[in-house]
């Protein structure tokens, strides 16, 4: 018995791996698992963020979200918004060798609109006539309906460019073959990891600066901390609200706060009683304060939302703040024929900080006399309740918790997808059912035209009804918060919760 | 020989059975996979796409018919999720729950038996009490609770082992000892119980007759006799830490079986949901094929024909 213990140990100590962390080799915690790299088609933002490394397009953002030129180096635009001529950066070459040019954009850009191919981010480039390449380094696109949003959209990572090369060889499975242009080549995709390396051939002088990056998926809040306190991982995101205290004692590991545009509302449907009613649907902002929201539910880690369109996005037209007073939300109700409130239903997501919300709106709207039944559910059976329902008239929903951040970086990405009348549910995600005749026009207005000055003032007009009209009870928004060593450099955390890795470095 | 293969081809039947039930109960659960893959972001024509591409628009029938028929084949289709063949992802996963699952077993059984027979050499003393309240203590201990723990002081403050992830054997201890605690617990109640029930029989009295030490009486003819039931119960757990491992397999993100099902019936993943399930069903079926041979071979009286 006594060897064989000994045999045991002996085993064990030359098995033995200490925890090694290379010199120039980054390793990233997260909390999802990825889903693939055909950015014409994935939609969650840390696959996104993932091919962000291998991939580009004609823009990207920078760490504002403001879009900047990256294959493209100009463009020019009609004043309707409707035809753009892009000039690309010459002398670019796809992980595999073959020539960007023009015809590599037209070729994924047909192919990303082309409805045979089946591609889930089509929408994104729907409004699109025609690509026309009119020579080897510039192309032109022209558009069916007005579009001022399109650099935008040209710079969110459904239309980046793939090595058309790498198109023909693998198909439908580029998923798991990225090759593009950016500062990582694809090394390996594992159950619960990508490794990426350096681009020896990247056009971008003095990047990259590390010779590999691996995302790791850690799904469990505690161990992606422990993974970071271990020096197991350079860095860790997202860092849940309740772990920065601990975090943020140890000395080698700084945390990251960052402003962004992730907006949580409680949406009420309009359609219904009682929130048919715009004074319930105002009493209800004035019976939640807002301060404690955040406190309660972000440990203090978020923002006030001050208008429809959050402060980090352009065109954001600050309005009066709701202010905290149960006592007027309880005149208001009685004014609208509900002195003694009514009973409600709030639905959201069952994740834990996703409760603690519902629970303190339903405890704040208690003290109005608003009696609110909480019911979380997974994704799969929101989506059932929310996008199953083809009649506006037949939705069940009353009151949604839930977030949002406009991707494109465009207030349109805001204000279209939830405000807009045509945008209800299954068409997007209007779920307040919300329609103002005017609010549509003013958000057709800010899409009609390139001039800055006409579209910041459509948009004014649309936030101030939405504002006045509340289909929504603002919350708040988000502070983002990551983990990282003091020795990590260079990763940005965006605003719309995506990763930018490619100044990343190590000191 | 002519009975295994007869208990084998009945086990056909009964695969053919759980695809049908598993995949009608699929498709009552409530949640569209286009829409929920497709996300919030997307527009009702890019999921309609989606579910076209899916071949989700097609009578349930069909779609039922054509999965049988490439599943004979041992073509499972593509995860709706990642676009990756289903075998590929089931089976890199199915080796690495195989691999934690059998390192818990043997950590359970050397861990077990060994506290088991240890209370037992010193019964009735204080080091009797201490075994026997941390035996409790295992089978009490949640194991996400217990697997934080083994993360908090063995990775963070000594740094001795990696906090999660797979590749290597030092990746494998600290699941290993979490997910096998409580069955280690367990087997070493066992063993203490059948250990002292066999203390009482006559061979042990003649052991002693003839002059023997107590620790050769002990660890060489009583633990013996005893670990037949410990075994039975070992085989029987071992399924269970198979499919129950969801919990450590997401402490220690550990690239298991039971995370990717966790992770499939969140996005609604159809195919990986099925082969899963399926891969469940075979390794039960399996056990308890096993089990029943087992029997034959210990009593004679089970044997058939």
């Amino acid at each position: 018995m006594r060897s064989l213990v000994a045999m045991i140990v002996a085993g064990l100590v030359l098995l033995w791996q200490p925890p090694v962390r290379a010199a120039g080799n980054v390793v990233i915690g997260v909390a999802d698992t990825l889903t693939g790299f055909d950015v014409h088609t994935i939609s969650d933002t840390l696959s996104q963020s993932a091919a962000r490394m291998m991939l580009q397009g004609l823009f990207g953002f920078d760490s504002d979200l403001k879009p900047v030129p990256v294959l493209a180096e100009s463009y020019e635009a009609n004043s309707e918004a409707t035809e753009f001529t892009f000039y690309l950066r010459k002398g670019v070459r796809f992980h595999d060798g073959t020539p960007f040019n023009a015809e590599a954009v037209r070729i994924n850009f047909e192919r990303l609109v082309n409805p045979e191919n089946r591609l889930s981010r089509a929408s994104l480039l729907s409004m699109a006539r025609s690509f026309t390449v009119v020579d080897e380094f510039t192309l032109r696109i022209s558009l069916k309906t007005p579009f001022a949003a399109l650099i935008n959209t040209l710079a969110h990572p459904g239309t980046m460019i793939h090595s058309p090369a790498a198109l023909a060889r693998h198909g439908r499975d580029v998923m798991r073959h990225p090759v593009g242009t950016g500062p990582f080549r694809f090394a390996e995709w594992q159950a619960d990891r990508l490794k990426v390396v350096r681009n020896e051939h990247y056009w971008k002088p003095g990047l990259p600066k590390v010779d590999s990056i691996t995302l790791r998926s850690v799904p469990e809040n505690g161990s992606r901390l422990a993974m970071l306190l271990a020096g197991e991982a350079h860095a860790i995101a997202p860092l849940p609200p309740e772990q920065v205290s601990v975090a943020e004692a140890n000395p080698a590991i700084d945390v990251v706060r960052r402003p962004s545009i992730v907006t949580w509302y409680m949406a009420m449907n309009t359609r219904k009683a009682p929130f048919n009613d715009v004074r319930v649907r105002q009493a209800l902002n004035l019976a939640v304060d807002k301060q404690a929201y955040r406190q309660v539910v972000w440990n203090g880690f978020a923002a006030p939302l001050t208008a429809p369109v959050p402060p980090g996005l352009p065109m954001h037209a600050e309005q009066q703040p709701w202010p905290y007073d149960p006592e007027r939300a309880r005149a208001l109700l009685g004014q609208a024929g509900y002195p003694n409130g009514f009973s409600v239903e709030l639905m959201g997501a069952g994740n834990t900080l996703a409760r603690r919300a519902m629970q303190f709106l339903q405890q704040q709207l208690a003290a109005v006399g608003v009696q609110v039944r909480i019911t979380p559910l997974d994704a799969g059976m929101i989506a059932e309740r929310i996008w199953r329902v083809a009649d506006p008239a037949a939705a069940t929903i009353e009151l949604f918790y839930a977030g949002w951040s406009a991707s494109t970086g465009d207030p349109d990405w805001q204000l279209r997808p939830l405000f807009f009348g045509p945008s209800a549910p299954p068409a997007l995600n209007n779920v307040a059912y919300y329609s103002n005749p005017a609010v549509d026009a003013a958000i057709m207005a800010g899409l009609s035209t390139i001039d800055p000055q006409r579209r910041a003032e459509a948009y004014r007009v649309a936030q101030e009804i939405i504002w006045t009209e509340a289909p929504w009870v603002f919350l708040g928004v988000e502070t983002l918060l990551a983990g990282k060593a003091k020795s990590v450099a260079g990763l940005h955390y965006l605003p719309d919760r995506s990763l930018s890795l490619d100044e990343v470095e190590l000191k | 020989m002519l009975s295994l293969v007869r208990r084998l081809t009945g086990l056909v039947p009964v695969l053919v059975a759980a695809t049908l039930v598993v995949f009608l109960f699929l498709r009552l659960l409530p949640g569209d996979p286009a829409r929920l893959i497709a996300g919030s972001e997307a527009s009702a024509a890019d999921v309609a796409a989606l579910r076209a591409d899916m071949g989700l628009d097609r009578p349930i029938w069909q779609q039922y018919g054509s999965f049988l028929m490439r599943a004979v084949q041992g073509d499972f289709g593509l995860s709706l999720r990642t676009r990756r063949p289903v075998v590929e992802e089931v089976r890199a996963r199915l080796s690495s729950s195989l691999l934690l699952a059998t390192a818990a077993a043997g950590w359970a059984v050397v861990a077990g038996v060994a506290l088991g027979a240890w209370t037992v050499a010193h019964r009735g003393g204080r080091i009797d009490l201490a075994g026997r309240l941390v035996a409790v203590a295992g089978v009490a201990m949640p194991s996400f609770w217990l697997g934080l723990l083994l993360i908090d002081v063995f990775a963070v403050r000594l740094g001795w082992l990696p906090t999660g992830g797979g590749g290597s054997f030092s990746h494998l201890v600290l699941p290993a000892i979490a997910l096998g605690t409580a069955m280690a617990a367990t087997l070493a109640r066992v063993t203490r119980a059948a250990m002292i029930e066999v203390l009482g029989e006559d061979f042990v009295r003649t052991a002693r007759a003839k002059g023997l030490g107590e620790p050769i009486v002990l660890w060489r003819h009583v633990l013996r006799v005893a670990l037949a039931p410990v075994v039975t119960l070992a085989g029987v757990q071992f399924g269970s830490l198979l499919g129950g491992a969801v919990v450590v397999e997401t402490v220690f993100a550990w690239p298991g079986l039971g995370r990717l099902l966790a992770e499939s019936v969140a996005m609604r993943d159809y195919p990986v949901i099925q082969a899963i399930l399926l891969v469940y069903v075979l390794c039960f079926a399996l056990v308890n094929l096993c089990v029943d041979l087992a029997y034959g071979m210990i009593d004679p009286k089970v044997r058939t024909s």
